[in-house]
């Protein structure tokens, strides 16, 4: 046969079906009437041939032969047979699944429970682990890093550290530096460097807005190989000295800010009081080099920061002016023969030189050694900041997932040993065994259809519900969690395959077993009492998964509730808090203190306010400041750590915060500008620096930078304050030292103001918004909260582990209980007719009772026993997620171990009362 | 009076009862019972067909592809499915035809061998 005729015989055949099953009760009555109209042809003709009516008719009959397997030959050829046993197999498992709903539903549950919190957690996993930057050849790019000991050269450092155990380490660099590095370079292809600044003030349309930053060197985009959706590309032309500042937009805020609109090229933009003209737009999915995750809202030519984000010596860190400052990341793609260890032997010779040329170390310090690093996920900080968290919570919902398979294959198991009767029943009429078995496979397999449906609907919840967890009420989170598929498929593969080989499995021993023995109620096999531990073997796996989920749950709930209650040291209710950043231009070092002067006087004016204070620093913010400080009598030593956390603020600030007076005074309308410097210390700093004696009027040296050419201030210390909580609250004891505003060298990364009041933030921010814009209106007040909130959001982490954790605890105390419920009244219904027997022996009720919690009890036993030992091996890894407590946590352990063995003795109660209320009479009838 | 001279099993039939359902309906178009006639009609009353078994062959056929149906009037003015050759049934037709020329031929000058020597 050919090609095209076989061709048109599967058309004609695919067609045919078709049209079978859509017009079925057509085609069945069209069966019917041919056949009938065969059948009184033929009665005809026999009558003509000579037979009387009615014996003409019988042999037609006869002749025809049974109608309604003709018919079912019929449907036969047009493969109708294997269609109507799909469907009746379907109706059937439906049936079956309506039957018995708490058990379908809970293995429903549990399923898209596991399906849809596995894709969710692993989705976000691979968005901040694995995915890389959206640019041609991401693995081409290496970022440079640098690393040495604690005395190395570079003292001033504008980024993020390594995460190093000895000595420091950065990817931040300085401008002369890179400079250098690029003149030099032979061995990867032309560098580039960028940074994002954070956030800056701009004007867009006449709205004052927060907008996030980045600087980039003119050859940024063409070496990321990346092209503009709309205008021009930030070239090397606008990278040089005295070039008008541009910027380009991402796509988000471009569909933010400007509605998408074409006419946005050319227009100008304010950002800190500057006018910038915009020249293009990046394409979609462009999120800069540092990050992937979130994309900046503007990229500006390094030639423009002094107008944008004026920072060092005359506001500019860029050319010759401030060589110690070390800001910038640099990147560079790799050239093809040139290994990473060639490239990084010969950098280092043009970093040794370039350090040896900018920053003129003397012969005490250590020069730093250049390394490179994988650059196609950008600065990688999110596996920095979430790495451990993310892992702990993929190998929870792994957790969760084997869980929900053990739950459906106990119930699968359970299911079929009590079908054993039935199967025999079918194969006693006559079906075939693949035919039993492929039953057996739809039903399972509809089983998971269900619960793969349900869990995908549970997918896209987690998926939209994740970013409003992670986001505070002041800040919106711009996080994409995404929705990968192929996580979805393979969650859901491996509860199908679960689903199959749990249902199957038994299906194929059942229709082993000799079908008369299968028939008999009673009947004993030598097979019975294994298949028996098969059941119990399951719920003793899922009895260990739940006590390490519920160990977990109990750690982390713990660990949230020390938290939520450590006293941060200061008072933390009825604070509300606003930072005010002003622009550099337009107050400069000096007229910035007047400015927060004039705020804080005007703000207390403001009706509602109880007390105006301000901090350079918010407390519980996961920031801090950091500056040399050596107390009197101490010699300097460049070998030494000497320096300690500060925080400048204004006047009244410990009455305001709450934080009480040990000795001496407090900041008041003394302290001025002029007078001479004065700080607070807290009481750690005092046992640290002045042991053993009263620090008050003792003097200590601050702010010193030799290589800036600052000399520091001698400061008087006034006051000794309690210990208070600084930058978080897993940290006490922490040795700071406070001073007046007033007497700082400038605030010019603006302030947080503090203001205790009764009112809530609602009804006073208009107001408070009100007063600062009566002095200057372009001054937006920016992330209003309250001081509850700030610290709140901290715990955002903990928060989220023991909620979560907690959900998934209990739903494995549900399954286990379930579990247990099911394995036991199994067991009890096996043995009714043992019970009986006992029971007419002459065995006392409390007995037999006795004798089923027992069994239990055993279960119990291996179950919660071996799962607290993994408990205790697991928990380990967690350790530096919890706190104030230790991960052997003998609470949460034995909290585990008794709700569970509480759950499982309650679950098995019901089966043992069943057991011990048996009549004898009746059971021993029950053959 | 039928006359029933050889009935074949119809397992042994299931490729040619095909082959002689397509050239009894190439003759003309044909409802189930009149195709069952002139089987018996074109074999010279040699071959008798079951009559049942006609129908999963006939459905069979139809959707393969090889013929087509259409509803019409029977003598005894009932409604009956008529069944006419198709394009692709001719070409079966032929196909299968020639196929079986070819087996019988060579079935038979083996079955004509006779033994070598004396």
């Amino acid at each position: 046969m050919s090609l095209t005729s076989i061709g048109a015989r599967i058309r004609s055949q695919l067609y045919s079906w078709f049209r079978a099953i859509f017009r079925r009760d057509e085609l069945e009555e069209r069966m019917e009437s041919e056949l009938e109209c065969h059948r009184e042809i033929l009665t005809r003709d026999l009558i003509r041939s000579g037979f009387s009516p009615d014996a003409a008719a019988r042999r037609a009959r006869i002749a025809l032969g049974p109608m309604l397997k003709h018919k079912e030959e019929m449907r036969a050829s047009l493969g109708l047979h294997w269609w109507d046993e799909v469907v009746a197999d379907l109706r059937y498992g439906m049936r079956i699944l309506f039957k018995s709903p708490g058990f379908t539903s809970l293995a429903v549950l549990s399923l898209a429970l596991a399906i849809g919190a596995n894709t969710t957690i692993f989705s976000i996993a691979k968005r901040l682990l694995l995915d890389r930057l959206d640019v041609p050849h991401p693995e081409e790019l290496r970022l440079f890093h640098w690393a040495a000991d604690k005395h190395v050269a570079v003292s001033n450092m504008w980024g993020i550290s390594d995460d190093t155990s000895t000595g420091m380490g950065g990817t931040s660099f300085s401008y002369p530096v890179f400079e250098q590095l690029r003149r030099d370079n032979r061995v990867l292809q032309d560098l580039f460097a960028f940074k994002a600044v954070g956030t800056m003030n701009a004007t867009v349309e006449g709205t004052a807005q927060i907008v996030q930053g980045e600087l980039v060197s003119g050859n940024y985009f063409e070496q990321l190989q990346v092209r503009p959706q709309l205008g021009r590309s930030i070239s090397p032309t606008d990278d040089v000295w005295g070039a008008g500042p541009v910027a380009m937009l991402s796509t988000s805020f471009w569909q933010r800010a400007y509605g998408s609109s074409a006419s946005v090229i050319g227009r100008t933009i304010k950002v800190n009081m500057v006018p910038v003209t915009i020249i293009g737009v990046t394409p979609r999915g462009f999120t800069g080099a540092k990050n992937v995750q979130a994309a900046p809202d503007l990229f500006f030519p390094f030639s423009a920061q002094p107008l944008v984000e004026p920072r060092g010596k005359g506001g500019s860190l860029i050319g010759e002016a401030s060589p110690e400052m070390w800001w910038l990341n640099i990147m560079g793609r790799t050239s093809p023969g040139v290994s990473d260890e060639q490239a990084q032997a010969a950098l280092n010779v043009s970093l040794d030189a370039a350090v040896q040329a900018s920053l003129r170390p003397n012969s005490s310090d250590t020069m730093p050694r250049l390394w490179l690093g994988d650059g196609s996920r950008g600065l990688f900080l999110t596996r920095q900041f979430f790495g451990k968290p993310i892992t702990v919570l993929m190998a929870v919902v792994g957790l969760v997932l084997l869980l929900a398979c053990a739950n459906i294959a106990s119930l699968l198991l359970a299911r079929s040993a009590a079908r054993q009767r039935e199967v025999s029943v079918r194969l006693a009429l006559g079906a075939g065994r693949s035919r039993v078995l492929r039953q057996v496979l739809t039903e399972s397999m509809l089983l998971s259809a269900i619960g793969g449906v349900a869990g995908l609907s549970f997918a896209f919840l987690g998926r939209n519900a994740l970013p409003s967890l992670l986001s505070n009420p002041w800040e919106q989170a711009q996080f994409d969690a995404g929705f990968d598929w192929r996580i979805f498929a393979f969650t859901a593969l491996v509860t199908l395959a679960t689903g199959l080989l749990f249902g199957i499995a038994p299906a194929w021993v059942a229709t082993r077993t000799e079908v008369s023995s299968g028939l008999k109620e009673t009947a004993q096999t030598s097979t019975r009492r294994r298949k028996g531990l098969g059941g119990k073997a399951i719920v003793a796996f899922q009895l260990m998964l739940s006590t390490v989920l519920v160990t977990g749950a109990f750690l982390f709930m713990q660990t949230l509730y020390n938290l939520a209650h450590v006293d941060p040291g200061f008072r933390s209710d009825h604070l509300l808090l606003f930072a005010i950043r002003q622009p550099d231009s337009r107050y400069p070092p000096g007229a910035d203190l007047a400015l927060h002067r004039r705020i804080e006087e005007r703000l207390r004016t403001v009706p509602g306010v109880d007390a105006v204070t301000l901090s350079e620093v918010a407390l519980i913010s996961d920031s801090m400041e950091n500056t040399n400080f050596l107390p009197e009598g101490q010699k300097l030593d460049s070998n030494k750590e000497q320096s300690a956390p500060n925080n400048a603020v204004g006047a009244g600030f410990f009455k305001t915060m709450g934080i009480p007076i040990i000795a001496g005074r407090e900041f008041d309308a003394r302290d001025t500008a002029t007078s001479p410097k004065v700080a607070v210390i807290s009481q750690a700093l005092a046992r640290k620096a002045f042991p053993g004696m009263n620090p008050v009027g003792r003097h200590f040296l601050a702010h010193w930078h030799p290589r800036e050419g600052k000399q520091g201030d001698l400061v008087e210390v006034v006051g000794v304050c309690a210990d208070t909580r600084y930058w978080t609250l897993k940290q006490d004891l922490v040795a700071i030292f406070f001073e007046p505003y007033v007497q700082a060298s400038n605030l010019d990364y603006g302030a947080t103001y503090e203001i205790r009041t009764r009112q809530n933030a609602a009804s006073l921010a208009p107001a408070l918004r009100k007063a600062v814009q009566s002095i200057d209106p372009d001054l937006p007040l920016m992330d209003v909260r309250t001081q509850r909130e700030q610290i709140d959001a901290t715990m955002q982490q903990e928060r989220i582990f023991a909620a979560l954790t907690a959900g998934f605890g209990v739903l494995a105390l549900a399954l286990a209980c379930v579990g247990v419920y099911g394995v036991m009244a199994y067991s009890v219904a096996r043995r009714t007719n043992e019970i009986g027997i006992r029971l007419a022996l002459g065995a006392l009720p409390q007995r037999v009772l006795a004798m089923v919690l027992g069994e239990a009890s055993w279960l119990g036993l291996f179950g919660i026993g071996s799962g607290l030992a993994i408990a205790l091996v697991l928990t380990r890894l967690v350790r530096s997620l919890l706190y104030g407590l230790q991960p052997q946590d003998l609470s949460s352990l034995a909290g585990a171990a008794m709700l569970l063995a509480f759950v499982s003795l309650a679950a098995s109660w019901i089966p043992a009362r069943r057991a011990a209320g048996v009549q004898p009479m009746e059971a021993l009838r029950h053959e | 009076m039928a006359k029933e001279k050889q009935e074949k099993q119809i397992d042994l039939l299931q490729g040619t009862l095909d082959l002689l359902i397509l050239k009894a309906v190439s003759l003309g178009p044909l409802h189930g019972y009149g195709v069952l006639l002139r089987i018996q009609q074109l074999s010279g009353e040699e071959l008798v067909i079951q009559q049942g078994s006609l129908y999963p062959a006939l459905y069979r056929l139809e959707h393969q592809g090889a013929i087509a149906s259409e509803w019409g009037e029977s003598e005894n003015n009932r409604k009956a499915k008529y069944y006419k050759l198709t394009r692709a049934g001719r070409e079966r037709l032929a196909g299968e035809t020639q196929k079986w020329n070819r087996m019988a031929s060579v079935i038979g000058s083996i079955l004509r061998a006779t033994p070598e020597g004396a």
